[in-house]
């Protein structure tokens, strides 16, 4: 019997150090052999694992500019992503590159200092004509800049342009035309616009207020606006006027949203400009079975269309021990070289005016938008506080579901800004 | 020991603390007292997690459990009641997840079922994943589809544990049907009875993964439970102290619905 427990408490002791030395090890082979380098392998992490190959595909030209490449790592669940990321700045493991959003949740790793500062990276590009200064303010904080942009993606309308032209529909330049293709398809049968109940619930309320009045939209990210003020609600209650006429799709629907817009399910879609790789994915070809326009606005005395704008950034972990490998390859991401080589690997607008976009159609999204007549906004994604975010995407997803009274709902996220807000002060 | 206050009570112990700070994963948890109990049970939100999570237990243990019995008690002694088991059996080999994706693809708007009925003329068929409590009970249902036959075999292996003899004199005094389950079969089951309710009540207390993969708790929160509050909270929000405070309450409902449960099967077994 005493031999038995030995060899038990044995096992046991093994099976510690096993897992002590398993905790102490870690998966990468760079380990502790690269500090201060400034090139070789980096580790980079993103919650984007369907981009995987796109990121491996720029490996060559990297390799070939500054001698660095990525071994990826891609997280298909962004809570489960951004869990490993915050629990690794506790670690000696904290990512050499990773990627990262905007708004409050980077300013978050700012605050705790946890990012490296990317200021001089910046200065050049600005300098060189490889960023805007409105881009720059996205990653902007007390005067400094941390990380730089993974891509760029302005929110804009895509429709299936087979079913326009059965219609004699033409790309809406104003509210009016927008309203008019929307009845006029709803009378022949179509749904025109795609939604959800599910994560992508936000971007008609974001259209909506922003393009009644950009600077009311801007009030409810400071929380100088409430989501229960008669001008809101007013704009809620032209939401739900369109829901009642049916002009949105079954929000249960579990159907892929390109695979959606290609069988006619619906006619058009409120969506970033990366959706060209799902749309591509699903079978239509660009400028042929599908087209884009930028959502005109809802208030037509505003002297500008207002557009939505995302910025995803990779970001550099200021412990981390590839720390000058990540900054290195970030000074080259933002070259137009990087740049042209990920527009072609990942068909994407280019946040660098110089660099070359294949797709005709982005390019010309690209130029349309800094044509002076359009003014960008920060996405309703980044420019909400995460935990009032949290619970506006599913108040939408539930009105989405369940059309009716908007108060309930707006009360719901007002109530959430009210406890948030309260903690800030 | 050193493995057990490793891997259970330290985990044990840190959530405990963190229920009571304010943490968003980064830099140091805040001390801020019971604050965090307090917003969990004044949240109408949570009070519809709880009422969502009560209707898992109820509905776990009429189905699963209910059916599982019944199948086992029908095919009992039956010749080929393996071959009548075995198709209930394959679905617990798939994971909770998987179960989940098969029901979505069944359940959703324009789904398999809805295809299904508009073949025989219903062009409106319910919202099963949009309106709740329907789509609470259907996730429930497709729940019961992987449990069912697990039941049937753990309630096989109790009735053919049972002695012959007590069967057989109770036949011969005369007791078939509803008399002989209630009055030998049901007694002599209640042993494993206790070990799969127990069972059941503590899986159903944790539903996670198949109203994840279903639903994601809403529309809204509308199909929300304890476990997807406490992961949305914690993960979704980066509200590390409240989702702690939930996970707490979590593990002591389990405990003490555990405790009791077990605690009157034991005294009714010595009663016996």
């Amino acid at each position: 019997m005493k031999s038995r427990r030995m060899v038990g408490a044995g096992i046991a002791a093994l099976a510690t150090a096993t897992l002590l030395l398993a905790g102490c090890s870690g998966g990468g082979g760079n380990e502790g052999g690269d500090a201060g380098a400034t090139t070789g392998t980096l580790d980079f992490y993103t919650d984007k694992a369907a981009w995987e190959p796109d990121f491996d595909e720029l490996n060559a030209t990297s390799a070939e500019a500054v001698d660095i490449t990525l071994n990826t790592t891609g997280y298909s669940d962004a809570a489960q992503y951004d869990a490993f990321i915050k629990q690794s700045f506790r670690t000696q493991k904290s990512p050499g590159l990773f990627t990262w959003h905007t708004g409050d949740s980077l300013k978050q790793l700012v605050d705790e200092n946890l990012v490296a500062e990317t200021t001089d990276l910046w200065t050049k590009a600005i300098d060189e004509g490889w960023a805007t200064e409105d881009l720059r303010d996205e990653y902007t904080f007390d005067g400094k800049q941390y990380c730089v942009p993974m891509n760029i993606a302005y929110w804009v309308m895509y429709y299936n342009k087979n079913i326009f032209e059965e219609q004699g529909i033409e790309e809406p330049t104003t509210w009016e035309e927008l309203d008019a293709a929307a009845t006029k398809l709803k009378a022949a049968g179509i749904t025109p616009y795609y939604q959800t109940s599910i994560l992508f619930t936000f971007q008609w309320f974001q259209q909506l207020v922003a393009g009644t009045d950009p600077e009311l939209y801007k009030g409810l990210s400071t929380g100088d606006v409430k989501y229960t003020d008669p001008e809101i609600v007013d704009i809620m209650n032209i939401w739900l006027d369109e829901q009642e006429k049916g002009w949105f799709s079954d929000a249960g629907s579990t159907v892929d949203p390109a695979v959606g817009l290609k069988q006619g399910d619906f006619a058009m879609i409120n969506f970033g400009s990366f959706f060209n790789g799902s749309l591509d994915g699903a079978g239509m070809v660009s400028g042929e079975d599908y087209d884009m326009f930028v959502i005109p606005a809802v208030n037509a005395d505003l002297g500008t269309t207002p557009v939505a704008v995302e910025s995803g950034p990779i970001c550099v972990a200021e412990n981390s021990k590839q720390k000058d490998l990540g900054m290195a390859y970030s000074e080259w991401w933002m070259s137009p070289d990087a740049q042209t080589a990920w527009n072609a690997a990942r068909g994407d607008v280019a946040f660098n005016p110089k660099a070359t976009v294949n797709d005709p159609m982005l390019s010309d999204l690209g130029t349309t938008v800094a044509d002076g007549s359009h003014t960008l906004f920060t996405r309703y994604f980044e420019a909400t506080p995460t935990p009032i975010l949290t619970v506006a995407l599913e108040q939408f997803g539930a009105f989405n579901a369940n059309p009716g009274d908007p108060m309930p709902f707006l009360e719901a996220i007002q109530a959430e800004a009210d406890k948030y807000w309260a903690d800030q002060e | 020991m050193f493995l057990v206050a490793v891997l259970l009570y330290l985990p044990l112990l840190w959530t405990t603390f963190l229920s009571f700070t304010e943490y968003n994963g980064l830099g140091d948890p805040d001390w801020v007292g019971i604050d965090n109990y307090v917003e969990m049970f004044t949240d109408p939100a949570f009070v519809g997690s709880l009422m969502n999570t009560l209707l898992w237990v109820a509905g776990t243990l009429l189905i699963p459990v209910g059916v599982g019995l019944a199948l086992a008690l029908l095919t009992w002694n039956l010749p080929g009641g393996i071959w009548l088991r075995l198709p209930f059996l394959i679905p617990y080999a798939i994971s909770g997840i998987g179960v989940g994706v098969i029901w979505s693809f069944i359940l959703s708007a324009n789904g398999a079922l809805d295809q299904a009925l508009a073949v025989f003329g219903v062009t409106d068929p319910p919202r099963w994943l949009v309106d709740a409590p329907l789509n609470t009970v259907v996730m429930i249902l497709a729940s019961s589809w992987q449990g069912v036959g697990v039941n049937a075999l753990l309630f096989t292996i109790g009735l053919q544990s049972i002695p012959k003899e007590p069967l057989e004199a109770a036949r011969v005094d005369g007791a078939t049907g509803f008399r002989l389950f209630g009055s030998i079969l049901w007694p002599m089951l209640r042993p494993l009875t206790a070990v799969v309710v127990g069972l059941s009540i503590v899986a159903s207390l944790k539903t996670f993964d198949i109203v994840l993969s279903m639903t994601k708790g809403g529309p809204g929160r509308a199909s929300e439970t304890l476990a997807l509050t406490m992961y949305r909270e914690t993960f979704v929000n980066s509200d590390y102290g409240l989702g702690s405070a939930i996970a707490v309450f979590l593990s002591v409902v389990t405990l003490i619905a555990s405790i009791l449960y077990l605690r009157q099967q034991l005294s009714q077994k010595h009663e016996m």
